[in-house]
């Protein structure tokens, strides 16, 4: 008879531990491959001028960030319709979704098919969104023109006026993205104990005063995730931009991204639309931050 | 079976499969090959030479890419970054500076002088200056095609108007007279245009293809070596001649919205006559006329593409050798029914006249003398960013109240640093 041999033994947490790496792993080696390495990589070649058509690089240092900050007067104006189009959406966006969820989270008559209606867009394909609301607000013969003719009214060239052309994207891009935010707050409605509303009732508190003193305050976990990943989603919007007016007219309604990938694939700077893109990236982080800051300070 | 048996045959069969593998590998090579166009009879034809290439070369393929225009440059360029350049590809006039600057384009010089009965001195000279040097040859134009204007003849003929063929033998098929007749045949209450901007896209990609041929008629230019001449007298007369037809005569599809002559919505168009292809099935008589004169006469006015090699491509000499196959006197007759060629030996010849079974000989002469008359599109190696300057200041010209001479002379600022 052999002898058995036993391996030195491991700890039942070490082993939980070897166990619960092993079941992450995969997601993580993916996060860190095409997540983590692009990230560090997007810091590099901002310190870079690497020209894409001719693969030539050369360390810079902070070159791109003080060109993009002190010399390029286009970079501000980006920076300001950026800001303008987050201004516009996310307001406009959370009073729209808080509104459609209030009306349509209790089970009334025709609420799950306007709850789907709502929906619809968010899973429609944005070229496809983009290609159809650009006939619609055609000139002369888009849809919203002639509908407005019928009463009397001139529209304007929407999407080829300066000062209708941003308004345009960011009522389109509402009505492509509310959807979501829709569903997160009739869910979290729908998580507020119906006690709740019945106690101040009878407490005599009119439908006002249950939703600003119940109902606004129990969401406020839900309004804070939902304003962050708006006015993440919002700064970082591309392709609406890209489909329906490719930043004009006359830039106003170049946005950040747009911008950067203008400097990455059309002029080939692709160091400095890198730099352009950890700024964009700071902004974010700092809106965020502060965002999570205002809400603890509340609390 | 011994252990040691099937041990043997498991290598055995690893062994022949990974050679075979390797083999098969070996044999099969594919050439990529990006193009921008889309039209079935171009791609027909473009796989026609690609066979006959195959016919000689078994183990190569061709497959050709397609690209929207609009992204062209972007998505090659992006490919070649990624690692996964092309190994052939169409290239435009207007890239064709900065694509060589930045050396990536290959030189096929060698390959082409050196191929049997290719005859490189074959080429206009004037046409091949983009796409050569002293010693070095970076692409082929296979398309040196001159802007001509489609005319919906069934709308001219029911307007009872004198068609622009019949004004070119007259001699008044001029600007203004195509402005008149854009406003004779706008027809709001039918949806039909009068004229149609360059693809439907002259306010946007194609804007710089609109204007040039109306500002060179008129006398003036975009640019003259590092000097802008868009703010020039001459430069504006001609662009307010255009404004004009968009916004007091309300003929031309202005920005924001779509009237396809292609399609029957607009009387008259400019564009190339590769376009041709696209009236296959055309529901109405049409015609061909070559530009309008102007005041400073006749104006024509090129564009100009080429087969290029990327220096990155991962089959260069194969790739070389395609070109040259493509380039050649038979591939260059072939595709002339579609693409202009710069082979003098093909212009020349009496069967480029009826190369194209659609165009009528008489309508071929127009292309013909368009490519003796006429000049390319300006380039510049920094196009993309003299594009990019130019754009907002374009879009300010597209408004009713637009004043035009002071417009262009902003234009003018702000690309005079790039030229």
């Amino acid at each position: 008879m052999s002898a058995v041999r036993k391996g030195p033994s491991l700890s039942l947490k070490t082993r939980e531990a070897i166990t619960g790496w092993l079941f992450v792993s995969p997601i993580l080696t993916g996060f860190l491959i095409f997540f983590v390495g692009p990230l560090i990589a997007v810091f590099y070649y901002s310190t870079t001028e690497w020209n894409l058509l001719s693969q030539q690089s050369r360390f810079v240092g902070m070159a791109n960030y003080v060109d993009a900050l002190t010399r390029n007067e286009t970079f501000w104006d980006v920076l300001v319709n950026s800001l303008v189009f987050a201004a516009g959406l996310v307001p406009l966006n959370m009073a729209m979704a808080l509104g459609l969820a209030l009306a349509l989270s209790k089970s009334r008559p025709g609420a799950v098919f306007f709850r789907t209606v709502f929906f619809a867009p968010v899973i429609t394909s944005a070229v496809a969104w983009a290609i159809i609301w650009t006939f619609l607000l055609q000139h002369e013969s888009g849809a919203v023109n002639q509908g407005l003719s019928i009463f009397g009214i001139d529209g304007p060239n929407w999407l080829h006026e300066p000062d209708w052309a941003m308004v345009s994207v960011i009522f389109t891009r509402v009505l492509k993205t509310v959807g979501l935010n829709m569903i997160l707050y009739i869910a979290a409605l729908q998580s507020i104990p119906r006690d709740y509303e019945e106690a101040a009732r009878l407490e005599g508190a009119n439908g006002w005063e249950i939703f600003r003193r119940i109902t606004w305050p129990l969401l406020a976990p839900t309004t804070l995730v939902i304003m962050v990943i708006t006015v993440v989603g919002s700064l970082k919007v591309f392709d609406h931009i890209y489909l329906m007016t490719g930043g004009g007219p006359q830039n106003g309604t170049m946005v950040l991204a747009f911008y950067i990938y203008e400097q990455g694939f059309k002029f080939f700077n692709t160091g400095y639309a890198a730099a352009l893109a950890v700024v964009l990236f700071a902004l974010i982080l700092m809106l965020t931050i502060v965002q999570m800051l205002l809400k603890a300070s509340r609390k | 079976m011994s252990d040691f048996v099937i041990k043997r045959l498991i290598y055995s069969a690893a062994i022949s499969a990974s050679l075979g593998f390797a083999a098969n590998t070996a044999i099969a090579e594919e050439l990529r090959f990006t193009v921008w166009t889309g039209s079935e009879a171009h791609l027909q034809m473009l796989g026609e030479i690609a066979d006959s290439f195959t016919a000689t070369h078994p183990d190569v393929t061709v497959r050709f890419d397609t690209i929207p225009f609009g992204d062209y440059v972007q998505k090659i360029t992006l490919q070649m970054a990624g690692g996964n350049p092309p190994d052939l590809g169409w290239l435009l006039e207007n890239s064709a500076p900065a694509f060589v600057e930045a050396g990536a384009l290959a030189d096929v010089a060698e390959t082409l002088k050196s191929t049997d009965g290719y005859d490189y001195a074959d080429f206009s000279q004037p046409a091949m200056g983009l796409w050569e040097t002293s010693d070095a040859t970076y692409g082929i134009p296979f398309s040196t095609s001159p802007f001509l204007i489609y005319f919906n003849k069934s709308l001219y003929d029911a307007a009872d108007l004198e068609t622009p063929d019949q004004r070119v033998k007259d001699g008044t098929w001029t600007w203004e007279q195509l402005r008149a007749d854009a406003k004779d045949l706008r027809d709001a209450s039918s949806g039909i245009w009068g004229f149609e901007t360059f693809d439907g896209q002259g306010y946007g990609s194609r804007v710089w293809h609109t204007l040039v041929p109306i500002i060179r008629a008129y006398g003036g230019s975009a640019w003259e070596g590092d000097s802008c001449k868009l703010d020039s007298s001459l430069a504006a007369q001609a662009v307010q001649l255009f404004h004009d037809m968009v916004y007091a005569d309300g003929s031309t599809v202005p920005p924001g919205e779509q009237g396809d002559f292609f399609s029957g919505n607009a009387a008259l168009t400019m564009t190339q006559i590769s376009r041709v292809s696209k009236l296959s099935e055309a529901t109405f008589e049409w015609g061909l006329a070559p530009l309008p004169f102007g005041p400073a006469g006749d104006a024509s006015t090129v564009g100009q593409a080429a087969v290029v090699a990327f220096a990155q491509g991962k089959h260069k000499e194969l790739a070389a050798e395609f070109l040259a196959h493509m380039t050649n006197k038979e591939n260059v007759a072939k595709m002339a029914a579609f693409f202009p060629p710069a082979r003098k030996s093909v212009l020349e010849a009496n069967s480029f006249l009826t190369s194209n079974a659609a165009v009528a000989p008489e309508q071929m002469t127009f292309v013909a003398q368009g490519i003796e008359n006429g000049s390319v599109l300006p380039s510049h190696q920094r196009f993309p960013q003299i594009e990019a300057e130019a754009r907002p200041n374009f879009d300010a010209l597209w408004s009713k109240d637009a004043d035009v001479p002071a417009t262009l002379k902003k234009l003018c600022s702000s690309i005079s640093p790039l030229l």
